[in-house]
């Protein structure tokens, strides 16, 4: 296996890198909470990396013929081959090193994808990435819960009875999405044990998210990390507040950050507090209230997406992470209706 | 014209099409090479496997969960720098179409064995060559070989030509499955030297994929661009054909090999008066045939067809001009095409078209799912096309050869 | 014989219900006098994005034939009239689907209209529009722009007082009444039908010369042939940064030449350097990297690079220090830093004038974007009343 960058951890918002390698050009929404992710991540990456980008949002708005943002090389790759692009950039790189044709020094790659390219059509060649534990990669699967790039239909991470042009409320069938959210990050864990570094994060909580960047880059071998993006265009909320409907998705416990390191589990910021209890979780009636693609919810589909909060945190055996029941626990499995 | 010296140079080995191939991955010393499973191209990694489990070749092997991802993986490999190589067979090559679709528009000179097979359903291994051409409009070199020595020094062409900077584009080598995957022949294999001599390092220049380089590479365009894109595609192609040339002409000078035309073979042709055109391993039976029928005192001979894309259209032009009339075995169909007919014989039929003079062409589709083409079948063939010439027309411009009625 | 066609020019998303219904109804309404139309959006602007400017075109026809002609075409090359729903569009057009900026009023043919929904007089508006070589005329529909979300319709009037004001400025394409018989089997709500009969009456109308308005060149781009583009779809990556204004101090992001966000924005944030206490929130968790950072670690906005979304005003922690200000307000895009640093009694007397502008927006709920919760665009329409110019 090549070396590794040894990037520190950030100390607060004033230890933070100036330098930004995704810039402007990119065309992407007014409040575009991805866009910050690329940002984000990158900054925290530094200089010497090199960065695949699947067909999406980041790809579609983001980087245009002659108005690409990225500073640091970039290339695309299709919707369902973050895994694969991020194997075989680390693969050749790896082979031209030890082979001396170019010169040997830790270069990170990441590979992102939306929730589309990620939870559905490239689960398959992730799962392969991340068991060939040979090469130094990232992949970071930006999540604003719809395939936003194509305008906005259900993928298999858009989260109960949401709003989509594929999910419509209609007279007869209010709720169109009966599916609940794929559990993506402790997926990636739970299934592949060889892999030393999955984390979730959220652009409201930067540091953080740079220093899991930073971690996941660091550690060596294949790594994940799942960000949770508010979508002002898909979501319909005013772009001004994608931060506080991001920091709302935590708060009310919808969305968790934790960080999976060598195994060990740790809970981070706000989520950590709610599963020790210092904090009360907030209804979810106040994410939910802010966004367009629910506003056909009754009070009923409010309670029930609440009860199904409600039970992740207080009846998971491993709560806000990993559904499986407490020994004589019992869960909701089953949809709410069946259309 | 091959010395002592090149003797001195090269090891004799009794080998498949598949098994060759495998040597000219050690031997051109390529960097990233994906396997995954599907008869009969397999074969081809189970020897890369035992090269690199032996030692014998270094680079990055790696077992994809998809074809897809097979193709996915070394389109990025090779986007870095990296000397590539892959294939599949069949729906297996189907199942990769997004990658192989993608790696045109980027120029990336991946090199890739089709095992040729037939397409599921239902499911069957024997040969057909419609995986391989399925590709033929993308931008991909496609070429058949006949022999496991003709696939071994095909190989280090393929990279010689792909990665040569005026083309860069992917190119696949087609092997007849069971044929030359599963039989094996005596090949010559060179000396490491000698395939230096013959194909120079893989260099990129300011289109690699580095830090060193902060480029952008495909992003999203819109009507504003494509058919320029396009257009430089095209571009590489047609730029193809004089870098064939030029490398055969060192594949001559360097190996002693690869006869007298890199696009076409002439099988007792020099006073034919009809030929049979086909690719790949119909050349097995149609040598023989050509041999009895002569002792018989017939003028007849074959022209196979090695290089698919680009389309030796002059060639074919200048040779198949000579005779009074040509039939085209197509081992592929095209359903609904003109004539109900093959793949082959409309290129070859469009190819002819400007010639002054109009030639009788027949077509037949034959050895379908890798059924023998027999020395009989063969015969009719050749009777059929003497009808033509000799009435000056084709009555049935399209037939099913050993279909059973 | 005749083919009539007007474009409606809008922001992605944020008003698509609203130029699709106003283009739907033309054609609709247009079938009411027997002629036959088509309405469609440009499609090179799908899939839209929030705030980036956007079309739709409505075509009338009396005979089939006659739309034909229209039809063989991707999109009108002039239009009768080009409708504004957001006045900071005056200042071009930067669609995400093509290169360069286009004068508002590019398709506009002679003695056309271009027509405005704005709170701005007509000369206010002229020093955005830029100079067209033909005579045509700018009309003003009175009110603040409407902006709503995906899924949440706004229903504030702004479509049915288009209407009416359409009926006045291109008489020659429907009558008043067949509009309001459309809308009426659209709404049982007379509160609209009396907003559209308003609208035709009180729309006001000043005939623009040639040569008249914003006289700026609008940044152009040249697009390459195949033999001089970069093979393999390559193009130069963006060049690394520098310190602020080139220095050793700060830091100072280069930005892309081709794309610039001077249309896509519908505010700017305007910021107080004397209050700033450097807490980084906004450089942080701007989307677009568009604060350069100071030598003195204080953040100035670059206007090539700010899309307007907001979001540092939402995250900085000290009151009035970043103010989301109308686009409208601003003539230029020059450095607020840059005029702080050189007559800081002059920027801090622009900053009160301008956050004073902004004050009274927010008063009347004027700038909001979008659903901001259940019931929302209800409260809002509360406050200001339908889009009125009572």
């Amino acid at each position: 296996m090549t070396t590794t960058n040894v990037l520190p951890m950030i100390k607060g918002v004033h230890d933070t890198p100036l330098e930004e390698y995704f810039t402007s050009g990119h065309r992407t929404c007014q409040g575009c909470e991805s866009a910050l992710v690329m940002k984000l991540m990158v900054k925290a990456a530094g200089p010497r990396t090199i960065v695949l980008g699947s067909t999406g949002c980041m790809y579609v708005a983001n980087t245009t013929y002659y108005s690409t943002p990225w500073v640091v090389p970039w290339m695309h790759t299709q919707l369902g081959s973050s895994g694969s692009a991020a194997t075989g950039t680390a693969a050749g790189l790896k082979a031209l090193m030890s082979k001396g044709k170019i010169k040997e020094e830790p270069i990170n790659v990441i590979a992102f994808c939306g929730d589309g390219g990620g939870a559905d059509m490239g689960l398959s060649a992730i799962s392969g990435a991340l068991s060939h534990q040979g090469y130094n990669l990232l992949i970071l699967m930006y999540d604003n819960e719809s395939y936003a790039n194509t305008d906005i239909q259900i993928s298999g991470s858009s989260p109960w009875g949401a709003n989509t042009t594929f999910t419509p409320p209609g007279k007869v069938h209010r709720i169109m999405n009966q599916r609940w959210k794929k559990n993506m990050a402790p997926m990636m864990a739970v299934g592949h044990p060889g892999v030393r570094y999955v984390a979730t994060g959220c652009a409201s909580y930067a540091v953080d998210m740079m220093n899991k960047v930073r971690k996941a880059l660091n550690i060596g071998g294949p790594t994940f990390i799942h960000t949770y993006d508010p979508c002002p265009k898909g979501w319909d909320f005013d772009p001004m507040y994608s931060h506080e409907v991001g920091m709302l998705a935590v708060e009310t416990g919808i969305w968790v950050q934790y960080e999976i390191e060598e195994g060990v589990l740790t809970l981070n910021g706000p989520s950590r507090m709610l599963a020790e209890g210092r904090r009360k979780r907030k209804p979810v009636f106040e994410f939910l209230k802010r966004q367009g693609r629910f506003a056909h919810f009754t009070d009923e589909d409010v309670d029930y997406f609440q009860s199904r909060i409600d039970e992740m945190w207080e009846k998971w055996w491993l709560p806000g992470i990993i559904p499986i029941a407490k020994e004589g626990g019992d869960l909701t499995m089953g949809p709410r209706e069946v259309l | 014209m091959t010395t002592d010296v090149q003797s001195s140079l090269e090891r004799e080995e009794l080998i498949s099409g598949s098994e060759a191939i495998a040597i000219a991955c050690a031997l051109a010393d390529v960097d990233v090479i994906t396997a995954y499973p599907i008869r009969p191209y397999d074969t081809v990694m189970q020897y890369v496997s035992k090269l690199v489990a032996n030692g014998e070749m270094k680079c990055e092997y790696i077992v994809a969960e998809s074809e897809h991802s097979q193709f996915e993986i070394i389109k990025h490999a090779s986007a870095v720098g990296a000397r590539v190589f892959s294939g599949s067979s069949g729906v297996g090559w189907f199942y990769a179409f997004e990658a192989l679709a993608v790696t045109c528009g980027l120029r990336l000179p991946m090199v890739a064995m089709v095992g040729n097979r037939a397409l599921d359903d239902p499911g069957a291994f024997g040969c057909e060559h419609n995986d391989a051409l399925a590709v033929r409009d993308l931008g991909w070199m496609l070429n058949w070989v006949d022999t496991a020595q003709e696939a071994l020094d095909t190989a280090f062409m393929a990279w010689r030509v792909a990665e040569d900077s005026r083309v860069f584009l992917p190119c696949a080598i087609s092997t007849d499955g069971a044929f030359l995957t599963h039989s094996q022949q005596i090949v010559k294999i060179p000396d490491k030297s000698l395939v230096d001599e013959f194909l120079p390092p893989y260099d990129r220049g300011d289109l690699v994929l580095h830090p060193d380089n902060p480029i952008t590479i495909a992003p999203q365009v819109n009507e504003d661009w494509l058919m320029e894109i396009r257009r430089q595609t095209d571009e590489g192609m047609r730029n193809a054909r004089g870098v064939i040339l030029e490398a055969h002409a060192d594949l001559k000078r360097i190996f002693g090999r690869g006869g007298d035309n890199p696009f076409i073979e002439e099988y007792m042709c020099d006073d034919a008066e009809i030929v049979l055109v086909g690719m790949g391993t119909l050349s097995l039976p149609l040598r023989v045939t050509v041999r009895r029928l002569r002792e018989q005192g017939r003028k007849v001979g074959f022209v196979r067809i090695k290089w698919f894309r680009p389309f030796p259209t002059q060639d074919l032009q200048e040779t198949l001009s000579r005779f009074k009339a040509v039939g085209v075995i197509d081992r592929d169909y095209s359903l609904g095409a003109p004539n109900y007919a093959g793949v082959v014989y409309n290129e070859v039929r469009s190819a002819l078209y400007d010639l002054p003079t109009r030639i009788p062409i027949a077509g037949f589709i034959a050895g379908l799912g890798g059924r023998e083409v027999t020395i009989p079948m063969t015969i009719e063939m050749f009777d059929q096309v003497q009808k033509a010439a000799d009435t000056g027309k084709v009555d049935e411009p399209l037939q099913w050869i050993g279909v059973r009625n | 014989m005749a083919v009539t066609a007007v474009e409606v020019i809008y922001r992605g998303i944020f008003q698509k219900s609203l130029s699709r219904n106003i283009c739907r109804t033309i054609v609709l309404a247009a079938r009411k006098e027997g002629k036959i139309g088509t309405a469609f959006g440009r499609y090179g602007d799908s899939p839209e994005r929030n705030g980036i400017p956007a079309k739709y075109f409505a075509v009338i026809a009396d005979e089939d034939e006659e739309l034909q002609e229209t039809l063989a075409q991707y999109e009108p090359k002039s239009v009768d009239v080009s409708i504004v729903v957001d006045d900071t569009l005056c200042k071009g057009v930067e669609s995400w689907a093509w290169y360069g900026l286009q004068p508002i009023n590019e398709l506009t043919k002679e003695g056309g209209t271009l027509l405005v929904t704005s709170m701005l007089s007509s000369d206010d508006l002229m020093e955005d529009i830029h100079v067209s070589d033909v005579p045509y005329n700018l009309a003003i529909v009175k009110g603040a722009k409407s902006f709503s979300g995906l899924w949440v319709y706004k229903d504030d009037h702004t479509d049915v007082r288009i209407l009416g004001a359409l009926a006045k400025v291109c008489p020659q394409l429907l009558k008043l009444e067949t509009y309001i018989d459309t809308i009426k089997e659209e709404t049982d709500d007379d509160l609209k039908l009396q907003s559209t009969a308003r609208s035709y009456d009180r729309v006001s109308v000043t005939p623009v010369e040639p040569g008249q308005g914003n006289p700026e060149e609008p940044f152009s781009f040249v697009k390459p042939g195949w033999e001089e583009m970069q093979n393999a779809i390559v193009v130069k990556g963006i060049e690394y940064g520098t310190g602020f204004r080139g220095g050793e101090e700060g830091f100072q992001a280069t930005r892309n030449e081709y794309f610039k966000k001077y249309s896509t924005r519908t505010m700017r944030p305007v910021i107080n350097f004397e209050t700033c206490t450097k807490c980084t929130l906004c450089w942080i968790q701007c989307p677009d990297s568009c604060f350069d950072v100071t030598p003195e670690e204080l953040y100035d906005a670059d206007m090539e690079a700010c899309c307007g979304c907001g979001v540092c005003e939402d995250v900085c922690p000290v009151p009035d220090c970043i103010t989301m200000v109308n686009e409208e307000q601003f003539n230029d895009n020059a450095s607020q830093y840059d005029h702080w640093k050189s007559d800081r009694d002059g920027y801090m007397k622009w900053l009160e004038e301008k956050i004073a502008v902004a004050k009274v927006e927010i008063g009347d709920a004027g700038r909001s974007h979008g659903f901001h919760q259940w019931g929302g665009y209800e409260q809002q329409i509360a406050i200001t009343g339908v889009q009125d110019d009572d």
